[in-house]
């Protein structure tokens, strides 16, 4: 046996790990690396979700609208550093029109489908991610195919998150499906919009979000199923979005607001303010919400003409009406404010799996318009949203 | 209304700000709390596409959020 | 459908608190599980333990200055994984280190006598020891083996493949402060959450009692702490630790403390061993080696690797 007197050593390798896997046993545990908080990474587990939304509104002496909408939902991490999202929805809706200046009994019932999907990838890098998606969605008078383009980088400490998006969409309209019906044969509208946004945490226990969305579009703006509304073929949009996350360690529970600012030269400004308190309870988790909303009606928007004994005089208005290049009476145009109070329960039956119901409730009315005075002569009108859901991962 | 909103934002905005002398600077190991799921924004996707569609109907608003959705006949 | 539950089991080894934890459905696979990790820390102890006169290195240093050992499979990687870390720190981990002791007493607080020192610095050094194939030997009487620089660490690294291999992989086995977290937390109400980690601050007289240096959360990975604070005195305003420098017999001062994450543990525990070694080149040689640290200067200044890059500790 001659002892071997060991030169000046060479190593093999350079890097520890790599020493240490000659150890039975660990190599079996090195094929993880080790996670802490990254920036930017592909999700580590597919998410399958399905939901059955439904929609019911009514305005007094009318049911108006029922919409139901079974959705599905998917996202998979691909290959390491990618990620797929898909949605799919069938919404059916079925119902009364909106009758425009609720005082004409001018409700039409009707009912539609609406077939939509949309599908995005993400690549991820290091610090950043790209994504770009595209969505479809078909109606019996209304196409739309849209595109979108979006990127994030994250600062080195993963505090601050740039965010920036580029969108497109072309719309068809062509209502001659029903019944012959020519007001929009083969009408187009066209919209790119951009946003810049940062996402910034704030404290251990606070995220805030600002997001600015400049959006141009052209084209038919038209509402082809009611009268007299002749609106401009250009729409430019700003909206203002901030968001903030303020975790409350004493309840392991969040609270989360925002607050929209939109404008856009139909002559619209409006105001969305919402809050959540989000808090788990064991394997539950209770969101009750609520929502202010807001808007100014747009500066074509026509207000119904009541003659001396307070009653609608549909000739005055429409005369009314007559006298302006863009005109419309659309109640959606007008300037009113909403309520919505929600609440959403969740259950985790499994780690993987959970359930939800949520359900919302929805008041429109010109009085709750931010400083009180609305557009006049319109009714109220509720409605009721309906979620049920179920998300899987694996 | 306005009022009442304005202030119970800014209220809950004092209390959350009021402990910290170092805004923007945390470290990853402080971060534990930011992870949990009721801290996301963007909360369920199906939810928010459901909901913010029906709002995009029934008011004159939508967007703000993303970009790439596309339209729909309801507006 | 079973419930979720979380079993902790605590036990001591190795001189230190240790805990397995995990999260499961089946109680009793759980518990067969966990016991079988703790068997093998066990095992790993007895072992290698030097205070054992019948462990494996208590027999190979039984036989220093003499025969030619001949181990098994399991002594011999260790040994090369010594020879490794002996060789990427050029010299300054060094399982050969361990007679230092002798001249050191960290109980009564007494300085090492000179002439004790250089004998026992005559005895280290790795270069002395002669190996060939699956045979070693320490070349003169009086030299020791010490596998206490990754014993701990491996052993945790060795009780989560344990549970792994059970099936189980949301747990994590804390031998001590050195960690192997092998999944993120699995209960329900937790939804993947990562377990919550706190390194303990170098310095907690500085700090409001029981603040920690730090909060991590940690879902998979090995973390371990290497510190001028396990063991140490104070003489005359100058600290010495446990941690002493092969090549000069004297305990390093640069670092309060290291913590390193990586893979597994027995590798967090090598590089934050050497990067106490090392003093002020640690932090150069850590970048080489692509794993998260934490490092606590002399005078408490905090450095972090890029990856982690906001690290701060409470002042």
């Amino acid at each position: 046996m001659t002892p071997k007197n060991h030169p000046k050593p060479t190593p093999a390798t350079s890097s520890v790990l790599l020493a240490s896997l000659v150890l039975p046993g660990l190599a079996a545990l090195a094929a993880f690396s080790p996670m802490l908080a990254s920036a930017e990474s592909a999700p580590e587990q597919t998410t399958i979700a399905i939901k059955y939304s439904t929609y019911q509104d009514s305005q007094p002496g009318l049911d108006r609208v029922s919409v139901s909408a079974p959705q599905i939902y998917v996202q998979a991490p691909i290959a390491g550093n990618w990620s797929v999202e898909a949605s799919a929805v069938s919404d059916s809706v079925s119902g009364a029109s909106p009758r425009w200046h609720t005082q004409v009994s001018g409700a039409s019932r009707m009912s539609d489908e609406r077939k939509a999907g949309d599908l995005k990838f993400t690549r991820y890098l290091s610090r950043a991610a790209i994504s770009g998606s595209v969505a479809i969605s078909n109606e019996h008078d209304y196409a739309s195919r849209a595109l979108g383009l979006d990127a994030r980088w994250s600062t080195d400490d993963n505090n601050r998150t740039w965010t920036v998006g580029y969108g497109t969409s072309s719309d068809r309209i062509d209502t001659t499906y029903r019944e012959g019906n020519t007001t929009a044969v083969d009408q187009h509208k066209r919209t790119h919009e951009i946003m810049g946004g940062v996402t910034q945490v704030l404290t251990p226990t606070d995220l805030v979000q600002f997001n600015l969305t400049r959006s141009a579009g052209s084209g038919y703006y038209d509402d082809p199923y009611k009268m007299q509304d002749k609106r401009p073929d250009q729409r430019n949009t700003w909206i203002a979005l901030a968001r903030w996350n303020h975790y409350v360690d004493a309840y392991d529970a969040s609270l989360r607001s925002s607050y929209r600012y939109y404008t856009d030269t139909f002559g619209v400004q409006s105001h969305t303010a919402g809050v959540e308190w989000v808090q788990p309870v064991g394997r539950w988790t209770f969101t009750p919400g609520a929502r202010y909303y807001s808007q100014s009606a747009a500066s074509f928007y026509v207000d119904p003409v009541f003659n001396a004994n307070g009653t609608y005089d549909l000739g005055a208005t429409f005369m009314a009406a007559n006298a302006q290049t863009y005109k419309s009476f659309d109640q959606r145009l007008s300037a009113f404010g909403a309520v919505t109070l929600s609440l959403k329960v969740a259950y985790a039956i499994t780690p993987h799996t959970s359930v939800d119901v949520k359900v919302e409730d929805y008041q429109q009315k010109a009085a709750l318009h931010l400083g009180g005075s609305g557009s006049p002569g319109l009714d109220a009108f509720n409605a009721r949203f309906m979620q049920v859901g179920l998300t899987h991962r694996f | 209304m306005k009022t009442i909103v304005l202030s119970l934002i800014a209220l809950a905005a004092l209390i959350g700000l009021s402990g910290c002398s170092n805004l923007g600077q945390v470290n990853a190991w402080e971060k534990g709390n930011l992870a949990k799921p009721q801290m996301t924004f963007e909360g369920d996707p199906l939810d928010q596409r459901f909901v913010q569609h029906t709002y995009g109907s029934k008011e004159n608003s939508s967007g703000g959020y993303g970009v790439g959705g596309g339209g729909c006949g309801c507006n | 459908m079973k419930p979720w539950r979380t079993l902790c089991i605590e036990f001591s080894a190795m001189a230190s608190p240790c805990s397995v934890q995990m999260d499961g459905q089946d109680e009793h696979a759980m518990r067969q599980a966990a016991t079988e990790a703790v068997a093998e820390v066990q095992r790993i102890e007895k072992k290698y333990s030097r205070y054992l006169k019948d462990s494996v290195i208590g027999r190979i240093n039984a036989a220093a200055g003499g025969q030619f050992f001949a181990v098994d499979e399991e002594t011999r990687g260790l040994l090369d994984f010594a020879q490794s870390l002996w060789t990427l720190s050029e010299g300054l981990f060094d399982c050969t280190s361990g007679v230092l002791r002798h001249a050191w007493d960290f109980k009564t607080g007494q300085l090492p006598e000179s002439k004790k020192l250089k004998e026992m610095r005559a005895l280290v050094g790795w270069e002395k020891v002669s190996r060939d194939a699956d045979l070693v030997q320490l070349r003169h009487p009086g030299m020791e083996l010490d596998f206490g620089g990754f014993g701990k660490e491996y052993a945790a690294d060795r009780a989560a493949a344990v549970l792994l291999r059970h099936g189980f992989a949301h747990a994590l086995v804390n031998l001590g402060g050195d960690l192997h977290a092998l999944g993120a937390r699995a209960l329900p109400e937790l939804q993947g959450q990562p377990w919550q980690i706190e390194i303990t601050h170098p310095r907690p007289e500085q700090v409001q009692a029981g603040v920690p240096l730090a909060q991590l959360p940690l879902s998979r990975g090995g973390l371990a702490t290497s510190g001028d604070y396990e063991r140490y005195f104070i003489k005359d305003g100058v600290r010495y630790c446990h941690v002493l420098n092969p090549l000069t017999g004297w305990p390093v001062s640069h670092w309060q403390s290291v913590s390193v994450l990586a893979a597994n543990t027995t590798t967090s525990g090598a590089l934050a061993t050497i990067a106490m070694l090392k003093g002020e080149h640690a932090i150069e040689w850590l970048n080489t080696q692509d794993v998260h640290y934490l490092a606590v200067q002399h005078d408490g200044q905090l450095l972090r690797s890029a990856a982690a890059h906001s690290l701060k500790a409470r002042p």
